[in-house]
């Protein structure tokens, strides 16, 4: 009997060994075949001169040494981390707050869910339209109003310092609907029992905010704060629509950067070089995170 | 008590009103789909359409073949949000409940490949789609993208907060891992499920550089590179790009409303319970 | 009972991912056969306007004339056309044919048309000789013209006469670009405008008053840039004055406001741009407009422009894709086209086309056309330089216009790029 049972775990064990590979499975493999190939050639470009057309020439650590020295590379990469830092906790908390509103019992929540998500599901060039008629100099609603009721034309997207903060604004509005989702699945999957337990022990709204909600709710904030940073990384097609990278490149960020290398001057081994180390960079980042915060796990 | 109300309705107005800021931009887009070429670009702007006219749509939809493209948009997306949601529950459901060699690696390199945009692998990838026969063909669209990392990562967020203890009990009562995954650990995740299919949903509609990659047959374009068709090299067909943009944006909401009644609290507890 | 669910899944799984891989290669099969038959023309398309419409009746009638040869119009955003061919070609899958703007971009890749149109001399012959350059490259012919445009001065009739500014009459008449403050100041204050006049945020645009003061890009064998020598100087400032003292406005260069939608409001006098805007303008019924000659620098210039369709190589119908270029390029079929589309016919045979609208309007664009100095098409038709240049010269500009930097300092850089792009193309 027992040498029966000894033998039916290990068994047991063995096929619980395959189970989670075999769940793992089809995203593997489609990873594999269109993510890490390609991903892999693209290293291999950053190592040559290629320009997509002609014969590519090895060219060893050329590029990247090119990228060190190249001044505009780093005032760009500080550019995008400045916005990455302003726009991530602006998201972080507006969405949170507004996930945890929309979670009681109010009316027509279904209906504002979807106001706040809505922005999300804009097309950039519908995005970069409105923003650009409602902040334009001359032509823009915002300074038809100023100007209506007395005050100057503010230069929203003239001027540089006006223009980050209009791109500042057109994020938020477009990704704040995103991460409100994600919190909201977050927030109620903390189980009710617990903020009975607590109601009982006479806790304010704010303790028990910061004693429960906020710890059980890491795996979510873990992960909202990870994708929202590669987000702000990558952020491209929304700038592009918004101010096509201007005035005179001041939001220009990461990724327009290596798009016109490698799609306008045709130096995809010196854009595939950016890449490696944009990766490297925001790799690093999610892999300290995910160290610190053990994955999220509670 | 009345206090607490008064502060009650306060909030909720705030709230509303933030929601009108937000949805300001986008009614001001309806409304210019209804307008003329004429009054669209009026200055001093109109806000209601004075000459409501359907013209917009009308061209817009006699010049593309639009009811096509929706459809091979919609075919699209929802085959692939199906299999998005199905593989990455799996997936997502193996890297939080199970401890196994490299389960921490591969999350981390799922999720690195995030990092690396379409616009920098677009020639690699597509000659790995071209030598698997995808090019040109429909289900290149589907299938590649359906393993989304981010998609991944909410899943296997959510599934941790499922109780190891749970799935002991249905261990020791003799259930094998697949019984668990589709008895036990679907009703739990459907909360998950519901806000992954909206997002899948989302993504593949408005899918726009991996198409254009990927077809060449405009038989078989999807709506937003329909739409992008109206952006010349210095003239902006803007009516009608507005028109379509606004036709465009309604499934994805229909898609919302009725997903989001999905997000009801404590699916856990009531798991436990059982 | 479960076990066989699991099995089932994954085979379905996997039979799914199979299938549509077969699929693809049956349909690839399938098309490899049918192109034994009939050949498949891949003719990859950007519109800016109407010539798409016209483009796909032209291809309707070859196809029904000629039942061996189809022809499919894949049109694209001119945003995306440089990705899409780029892709296509690099990755082994080149389209027939496409429309470009840039042949030179494609030299390796170029269907070489005189195997199957005769010598350079013989076909370039047949149009007009300052868009050499852009087609032809080392006496091979690379790509085949469709069209020529020219910068022009559109404007706005309705407030010039409300502020009772009469518009030259004749090229010689022509105002100068000091001239435009006082214009664009009496358009403001009696007619109401809001600003003179808007240009399109281009270098390809401001280079119009490059020329016009005697500057150029290049010097004559493109061996050195001369952008920042005293006249290239002299246009970088006078363009930055115009917006300074707002006869232009800034937010057009810096803030992204699109000049076409500017200019349609009617607050507008002139806008800065090229006969291709015509069709577009077509439908404006708030006010009147037409087309006056550009003003003058030390001398009058236009800048040309050209689209070309051009072969690609091993795609296998490379002889039907000639022979349909050829048809294309005929006087017949051209002079279509550009009479249909509202454009200038590259052809020497057919510069006086019948329009069905706006006749006055082209003889002017074709006058400015005549009066162009070859320098123009000596810079832009570098099409092996242009792509690597373009981005920093129109920043260039707008750092000149923000006022971070000097003219000289602007241009400085630019020329920098510049012969560094000479220096790697060696």
């Amino acid at each position: 009997m027992a040498l029966r049972k000894t033998t039916s775990l290990k068994k047991e064990n063995m096929k619980r060994g395959l189970v989670p590979y075999l769940f793992i499975l089809p995203n593997f493999i489609i990873f594999l075949i269109f993510v890490v190939i390609p991903a892999i050639y693209g290293l291999v470009y950053s190592f040559t001169n290629y320009d997509g057309l002609s014969e590519m020439e090895f060219i060893g650590l050329k590029n990247y040494i090119s990228i060190f020295k190249d001044a505009e590379f780093w005032s760009v990469l500080g550019k995008t981390s400045l916005y990455a830092a302003i726009v991530v906790p602006l998201i972080f908390v507006f969405s949170l707050m507004i996930a945890n509103y929309l979670i009681k019992e109010i009316r027509f929540k279904g209906i504002i869910r979807a106001i706040f998500y809505w922005p999300t599901m804009v097309s950039f060039i519908i995005v970069g339209f409105t923003w650009k008629w409602m902040l334009g100099d001359n032509f823009g609603i915002v300074n038809y109003f100023l100007n209506l009721s007395g005050h100057a034309s503010v230069k929203w997207l003239t001027t540089g310092f006006a223009a980050s903060i209009a791109v500042i604004v057109a994020t938020l509005w477009c990704r704040i609907g995103f991460y409100m989702i994600i919190f909201i699945g977050g927030l109620q999957s903390i189980p009710t029992s617990y903020y009975e337990a607590a109601h009982i022990d006479g806790a304010t709204k704010w303790q028990v905010f910061a004693s429960i909600t906020l710890p059980l709710l890491k795996p979510t904030s873990l992960m909202v704060i990870i994708l929202s940073v590669i987000d702000a990384f990558k952020s491209y097609p929304l700038i592009l629509a918004l101010t096509g990278g201007g005035p005179a490149k001041s939001t220009t960020y990461l990724v327009q950067y290596i798009y016109q290398f490698g799609f306008e001057r045709y130096e995809i081994g010196y854009a595939s070089a950016m890449s490696v180390i944009l990766f490297v960079l925001l790799g690093t980042f999610t892999a300290i995170q995910f160290k610190i915060n053990r994955g999220g796990e509670i | 008590m009345k206090k607490g109300k008064v502060k009650e309705i306060i909030v909720y107005c705030a709230f509303i009103l933030l929601a009108f800021i937000f949805l300001m931009p986008i009614i001001w887009i309806v409304f210019c789909s209804f307008k003329g070429s004429s009054e669209l670009f009026k200055w001093p702007p109109t806000i209601l359409p004075k000459n409501f006219t359907l013209v917009n749509y009308v061209t817009a939809f006699e010049k593309g073949n639009f009811g096509l493209f929706f459809y091979n948009s919609a075919y699209v997306s929802i085959i692939s949000t199906v299999i998005t949601v199905l593989i990455n529950t799996m997936a997502g459901f193996a890297l939080a409940k199970y401890k196994f060699k490299g389960a921490n690696f591969l999350l981390v390199a799922f999720i690195a490949t995030l990092m690396i945009p379409l616009e920098v692998i677009m020639i690699p990838i597509f000659s790995v789609v071209k030598n698997l026969g995808l090019y040109n063909n429909i289900w290149g669209l589907i299938i590649p993208p359906a393993a989304t990392p981010t998609g991944l990562f909410i899943m296997r967020q959510y599934l941790l907060s499922v109780p190891d203890d749970l799935m002991e009990a249905a261990r020791i009562d003799g259930a094998t891992e697949w019984h668990i995954f589709w008895k036990l650990i679907i009703p739990i995740a459907k909360p998950a499920m519901a806000v992954l299919a909206i997002f899948s949903f989302m993504w593949r509609w408005n899918d726009f550089l991996w198409p254009l990659i990927v077809i060449s047959d405009p038989k078989k374009y999807t709506i937003q590179l329909a739409i992008s068709n109206f952006m010349g090299q210095f003239n902006v067909d803007w009516n009608s790009l507005l028109a379509m943009s606004v036709v465009a944006m309604i499934p994805v909401l229909i898609i919302f409303l009725i997903f989001q009644k999905q997000f009801v609290q404590g699916m856990v507890t009531s798991g436990m319970k059982d | 009972m479960i076990k066989k669910l699991k099995i089932l899944t994954s085979v379905v799984l996997a039979t799914m991912m199979l299938g549509s891989t077969m699929t693809g290669c049956a349909q690839n099969k399938k098309e490899e056969t049918a192109v034994k038959k009939t050949a498949s023309l891949d003719f990859v398309w950007f519109t800016d306007g109407i010539e798409g419409d016209v483009m796909k009746k032209i291809v309707a009638d070859y196809s029904a004339k000629n039942t061996n040869v189809k022809v499919n119009l894949i049109e694209v955003a001119y945003k995306d056309l440089n990705t899409k061919l780029r892709t296509m070609i690099a990755g082994g899958e080149p389209p027939a044919l496409a429309r470009v703007t840039e042949p030179g971009t494609f030299y390796n890749n170029a269907l070489n048309l005189n195997e199957y149109l005769g010598s350079t001399d013989t076909f370039s012959s047949q149009f007009i000789d300052s868009i050499k350059p852009y087609y032809v490259k080392d006496d091979k012919v690379l790509a085949a013209p469709m069209d020529v445009t020219a910068n022009g001065l559109i404007y706005n009739k309705t407030l010039f006469k409300k502020a009772g500014v009469e518009v030259p009459t004749s090229a010689d008449k022509a105002w100068t670009w000091d001239q435009m403050f006082d214009i664009s100041k009496q358009l403001v204050e009696k007619g109401g405008a809001k600003y003179g006049m808007v240009s399109d945020v281009t270098p390809h645009r401001f280079s119009t008053l490059l020329y016009e003061f005697g500057g150029s890009l290049f010097n004559a064998d493109a061996s050195k840039a001369v952008i920042n020598d005293a006249n290239g100087v002299k246009a970088l400032d006078m363009f930055v004055k115009l917006h300074k003292e707002k006869v232009m406005p800034e937010s057009v260069w810096l803030g992204g406001e699109n000049p076409n939608t500017l200019f349609r409001t009617g607050t507008i006098g002139m806008h800065l741009s090229g006969n291709w805007m015509l069709s577009n303008y077509k439908d404006i019924k708030d006010f009147e407009w037409g087309v006056t000659y550009l003003p003058k620098g030390t001398m009058s210039s236009s800048v040309p422009g050209s689209k070309f369709v051009m072969g690609f190589k091993g795609t296998k119908v490379e002889k039907e894709t000639a022979e349909f270029i050829k048809y294309l390029t005929s006087k017949e079929v051209n002079s279509k086209y550009c009479t249909d589309s509202l454009f200038m016919s590259p052809r020497k045979d057919s510069s006086e086309l019948d329009y069905s609208y706006g006749k006055e309007m082209f003889k002017i664009f074709a006058e400015e056309l005549k009066n162009t100095t070859p320098k123009a098409a000596n810079d832009w038709s570098r099409t092996d330089l242009m792509p690597k240049i373009t981005i920093d010269y129109k920043n260039g500009i707008m750092e000149a216009l923000s006022g971070k930097v000097t003219s000289k300092q602007a241009l400085d850089k630019i020329a920098a790029v510049a012969d560094k792009a000479i220096a790697d193309k060696k």
